[in-house]
């Protein structure tokens, strides 16, 4: 096994396992690291909690809930405000969040009447807002606050609304992983099948594992649209609190993110015989396989190559401008869990950049399991990676830049990596051909910055240029091109707008005559 | 096995952990399952059948397969040039190594964790 | 024409304006050099602070944690504390200090983290680490009390306390900053610089604006020594500029070692500045320069160039830590301005006894209001269904929203403010401050006019 143990990690060599390079010839049955297991403490993990996993990865991108956690106020202030998926609603889970604002009385005599109260206040607060996910923290689960109950007993005396809980306390497993799981079940168990929706199509999905990030949602719901495909709810991304209540009524689960959101799938299957498809809504061949896999399941292809033909034909020509400009660029793609196995190799065929490393904070040994698969050979792999390793990492493997979250990415500006956003994207949505587009963009803009050219400058030793006033990122990336790539009149760089998005809210699809038979497989 | 037919299959394997996800759910049954249907049908069609999915769980099935057959044609043309016979000895290499790398010979302790 | 002090009666909170305890705790401890704090609960507790200090200063910040998983909150969680110690002294050879900080879960679950710091003295830091300098410091910040101001003003006592020793004496003032931005330590400095004033600086953190330099790494941290702490025991008096943000450990270290302590005023405006310097030049005997009257002066004739024209009888609303709060209220009294809305985001009793806010209570002419246990919704509320009128909001990046969506134009102060870039490097004390804080109250309300086409024409000539 091909395990590798970093320098500043040999006194805790329980990490040696944790972290593996696949060697020549080597695959997933000789390399693989350990995976979500407790973490060292005082490691300086980049792991969060099973709390943050729940309410703010999964929970809070449902867009119109009142989204209370009874606990401190810690929990609530601390997950607001540092994710970026939009919704069509003006973003409300975006701007609001509630926290029952627990004190140490009510941790002595309990706090289910201030949990009452402040259900009741939330909700009188925003009058149109009839639904509500009540978040358990590390508080209300230690004095052991019966939520459910509470929530069965508002509900009965006030029938317009309805209530969620999701009892997935900070301290339950080793990462937020630990949380993407309860709300999964939780969701399931307590809120799906009990709306049944009219649904008025022939092709029925569920779009799962998706949370709209920078408007990811919208740009694949405009896909469905155009093929005629009815979404029923997307879990949880813009979507909406009833219509998830409605999960069993779909066709079939498209599974964007499995790492999060397999889970729901996987019951939606057994319970309810839903099958599960999953997919990849980065990368234009991926996307284009996962749209015609889509369509092939409905009987609609000609829909789906509609749409990839036109979209490869407009993008193509600029996502390959990027790529004459990527190759060989070294890249440490260091997201949270399922980004590792979704970019590691549509980056590399699609944009010419080589992974280097990949690692996630919170994955499970199935995501490196898809991650390590897709990354070539010589890739080092770490789980749940620490501070010190991942500089280590970084000064062995000198990328060119990394993919990671915002403060890890302060920790490469420091040693002069450049570093895109992974979680919340720079200038997303990088879902979709289009932002697919943005994300070679966004990556070419980062390694070809004059200013990060400027930051390896020591002037005290160095020559310093005085001929040049500025210097552009094309200078940069285009002095090593040949003639003939640089002057190739077919490809150009990105054209789209600064959004990309909003414009689709108001878009008018073509009405599909429904299905003279009604071939639909519910 | 010889070893032309293994390497044939090794390029097949390569493609599919590099490019699919439905082998990888989390679970050895689920895993079983997945390799079992998606990988016949790959092979039935590879040979020539035709396929007419009609529940649910076979049309989901039937989309991979179909998608892994046109890549696998598009890719590898010297699969098309194959006899029946040696069609079937790759596909068979094909699903026996998929199944070792990703149930029984995968290193993932979390396969058999019973519940999801 | 009144001013009420009133409490929030609303069960919980929406959109809150401070987090808890542990923050500010982690907050102090990243001032310290050769210091990782170690925070006894759930990941999230650190992780998610120290994204907000990554967003806040766009700089990352070592902290650590004992990863509380479930069976620890069965079963007591103190070999994680004890693991987690092993571990980051193993691997961070330079640390010294290491603060470690509790949550509410390890509170509830009632770990003994003075036991624990007792037991790992004797053993491990013996056993182990024989000959290293090493002091972990226990300290309590149970979420469910106070918030991040109390959780700060509890860790630099502790630290004091725990460093404080009486020696002889040193011809230094101690200066206790409060929660503060680097922008504002290098005010203070070039005011003791010029003063000729020597200061314990608690805490220097000019260096959390870190540069990225062509070799190496420089990683962002606190500066203030494990020297400088224990001098504080010998300082000739001590200045906590923020009364909830310092002001225990000036108490404490005037009470135990009798070094005189002034607690405030914030020094926002010039008044208070004025204030902070003759506190200063009775402390230290050493009289107030000259370029300080130029520079005050330099101050006052930027601020005279926009008070009656643009910025008297504007309505603004604030809400911030609390000593900022009440400093930034008292500025814009003075600036002519009207803050009609003054939002303290805790439940911190000492405000009703609180001389400022009794004077601000006392001289308002106009409706005040200021709202102890305080959320955004006090303000979103007010100005959404009660008719509130403002012409400007003073607060950090979390109420951002109530800007956008009410068209009320908006001046980034406090913390955390992660959407407007190197606020930070700002100050918004001393001349300097006063000065950058009017213009830019006057050059956002300039924006919002043009934006609004609402008089926008009278810039035409100024």
């Amino acid at each position: 096994m091909p395990y590798h143990l970093f320098k500043c990690s040999e006194c805790i060599p329980e990490r040696e396992k944790h972290a593996v390079i696949k060697g020549k010839g080597e695959d997933i049955s000789m390399a693989l690291p350990l995976g979500y297991l407790n973490t060292i403490p005082g490691t300086i993990s980049e792991r969060g909690c099973a709390y943050c996993g729940a309410k703010h990865v999964i929970g809070t991108p449902m867009k119109d809930v009142i989204h209370l956690s009874h606990g401190p106020v810690g929990c609530t202030y601390d997950t607001w405000q540092t994710k970026r998926y939009i919704s069509d609603n003006d973003n409300f889970q975006l701007k609001y969040t509630f926290a029952s604002d627990m004190k140490e009385k009510h941790i002595v005599f309990g706090a289910e009447q201030l949990l009452k109260k402040n259900i009741l206040d939330a909700f009188a607060a925003f009058p149109n807002i009839k639904r509500m996910t009540i978040y358990q923290t590390c508080a209300s689960a230690l004095i052991g606050d019966d939520i459910n109950a509470l929530a069965d007993e508002i509900m009965e005396e006030n029938p317009d609304v309805d209530i969620f809980v999701c009892n997935s306390p900070g301290f339950g497993g080793p990462s937020q992983s630990g949380g993407h799981h309860k709300i999964n079940i939780a969701w399931i168990n307590q809120k799906v099948g009990t709306v049944d929706p009219k649904i008025d199509a022939d092709y029925v999905i569920n779009y799962v594992g998706e949370y709209n990030i920078q408007g990811d949602q919208e740009v694949m719901m405009d896909y469905f649209k155009r093929m005629g495909i009815y979404v029923l709810s997307t879990f949880t991304g813009n979507g909406s609190y009833d219509d998830l209540r409605a999960m069993h009524k779909a066709h079939l689960n498209v599974l964007e993110c499995a790492r999060s959101a397999e889970y729901i799938c996987n019951e939606l299957r057994v319970r309810y015989g839903i099958p599960r498809m999953d997919i990849d809504g980065f990368g234009f061949e991926p996307l284009s396989a996962s749209l015609r896999k889509i369509s092939l399941f409905f009987g609609i292809e000609e829909r789906a190559l509609a749409i990839i033909d036109t979209e490869t034909a407009r993008w193509k020509p600029e996502l390959d401008w990027y790529k004459a400009r990527l190759m060989h660029k070294k890249v440490c793609l260091w997201p949270g869990g399922s980004k590792l196995w979704h970019w590691a190799n549509a980056i590399h065929e699609e944009m010419g950049v080589d992974v280097v490393s990949v690692y996630t904070k919170f994955g499970h040994q199935g995501d490196m399991e898809k991650g390590i698969s897709r990354c070539e050979e010589g890739a080092l792999a770490i789980d749940d990676p620490n501070e010190l390793e991942g500089l280590e990492a970084m000064e062995t493997l000198q990328p060119d830049i990394i993919f990671t979250g915002k403060r890890p990415g302060e920790v490469a500006k420091k040693i002069r990596v450049p570093y895109l956003n992974a979680h919340a994207y720079h200038n997303g949505p990088w879902k979709g051909f289009e932002g697919w587009v943005r994300f070679a963009r966004d990556i070419y803009n980062g390694i070809y910055s004059p200013i990060h050219q400027l930051s390896l400058l020591d002037i005290s030793k160095d020559e310093i240029p005085t001929d040049q006033g500025f210097v552009t990122n094309r200078m940069l990336s285009d002095a090593n091109l040949s003639e003939e790539v640089r002057n190739d009149p077919n490809l150009h760089p990105y054209t789209g707008n600064y959004d990309n998005v909003s414009h689709l809210r108001n878009k008018k699809y073509p009405e599909f005559p429904r299905a003279e038979k009604d071939t639909s497989v519910a | 096995m010889n070893d032309e037919i293994k390497s044939n299959a090794e390029e097949l394997v390569n493609y599919i952990m590099k490019k699919c996800l439905w082998q990888f759910h989390s679970r050895t049954w689920d895993r079983k399952r997945q390799n079992e249907h998606i990988l016949d049908m790959t092979a039935r069609m590879i040979y020539g059948e035709e396929i007419k999915p009609t529940t649910p769980e076979e049309k989901c099935y039937w989309a991979d397969a179909m998608c892994l057959m046109e890549a696998f044609n598009n890719h590898f043309g010297w699969l098309q040039k194959m006899d029946r016979a040696k069609k079937e000895a790759v596909m068979t290499a094909l699903k026996d190594r998929i199944d070792f790398l990703t149930v029984t010979g995968s290193l993932n302790l979390e396969l058999t964790d019973t519940h999801y | 024409m009144t001013c009420e002090i009133l409490e929030r009666k609303r069960a919980g909170i929406i959109n809150p304006i401070f987090t808890c305890q542990p923050c500010g705790a982690q907050y102090a401890s990243i001032g310290i050099r050769n210091c990782i704090g170690i925070v006894h609960g759930g990941q999230g507790c650190v992780m998610f602070v120290r994204l907000l200090f990554s967003q806040h200063f766009k700089e990352s910040f070592e902290l650590a944690s004992t990863s509380l998983h479930e069976d620890g909150a069965v079963f007591g969680a103190l070999n994680r504390v004890e693991e987690a110690v092993d571990v980051l002294l193993m691997r961070y050879p330079d640390v010294k200090v290491v603060p470690i900080i509790s949550t509410c879960a390890t509170e509830v679950i009632g770990d003994d983290i003075d036991g624990v710091v007792r037991k790992l003295n004797e053993g491990l830091l013996q056993e182990k680490f024989a000959g290293r300098e090493v002091h972990l410091i226990p300290i309590h910040t149970p979420s469910f009390v106070g918030s991040m101001i109390s959780g700060y003003d509890i860790a630099v006592r502790d630290f004091v306390s725990f460093f404080a020793k009486k020696d002889k004496p040193v011809n230094k003032i101690n200066l206790i900053t409060g929660w503060v931005n680097p922008g504002d330590v290098s005010a203070l400095k070039h005011l003791l610089q010029v003063m000729d004033i020597e200061a314990n600086l608690l805490f220097e953190i000019e260096n959390f604006d870190a540069p990225l330099m062509p070799h190496g790494n420089t990683v962002a941290h606190g500066d203030t020594t494990i020297d400088d702490l224990r001098n504080t025991a010998n300082a000739v008096g001590t200045i906590a500029l923020n009364r909830y943000e310092g002001g225990k450990a000036a108490e404490y270290l005037q009470k135990e070692f009798g070094v005189p302590a002034v607690i405030g005023p914030t020094p926002i405006g010039i008044r208070n500045t004025d204030t902070l310097l003759k506190h200063l030049s009775d402390m230290t005997g050493k009289p107030i320069p000259e370029s300080l009257v130029h520079e005050r002066g330099i101050a006052l004739d930027a601020l005279t160039d926009i008070v009656h024209m643009f910025l008297a009888d504007k309505r603004v609303a604030i809400y911030a830590n609390p000593d900022l709060a009440i400093g930034l209220a008292e500025f814009c009294m003075d600036l002519e301005m009207l803050p009609v809305l003054i939002l303290l985001g805790d439940d911190n009793v000492n405000y009703a006894s609180d001389k400022r806010i009794s004077a601000l209570k006392e001289q308002a002419f106009f409706d005040m209001e200021i709202v102890t246990n305080a959320d955004l919704w006090e303000l979103e509320d007010r100005i959404k269904n009660k008719g509130l009128k403002l012409d400007l909001i003073l607060g950090h990046s979390k109420g951002r929203f109530v800007s956008i969506d009410y068209g009320i134009p908006m001046v980034r102060v406090g913390f955390p403010v992660y959407d407007r870039a190197g606020i930070y490097r700002n100050p918004v004390l001393g001349y300097q401050g006063a000065t950058y804080l009017a213009e830019t109250m006057a050059n956002t309300i300039f924006t919002d006019m043009e934006y609004k086409k609402n008089k926008e024409w009278i810039l035409n000539v100024w």
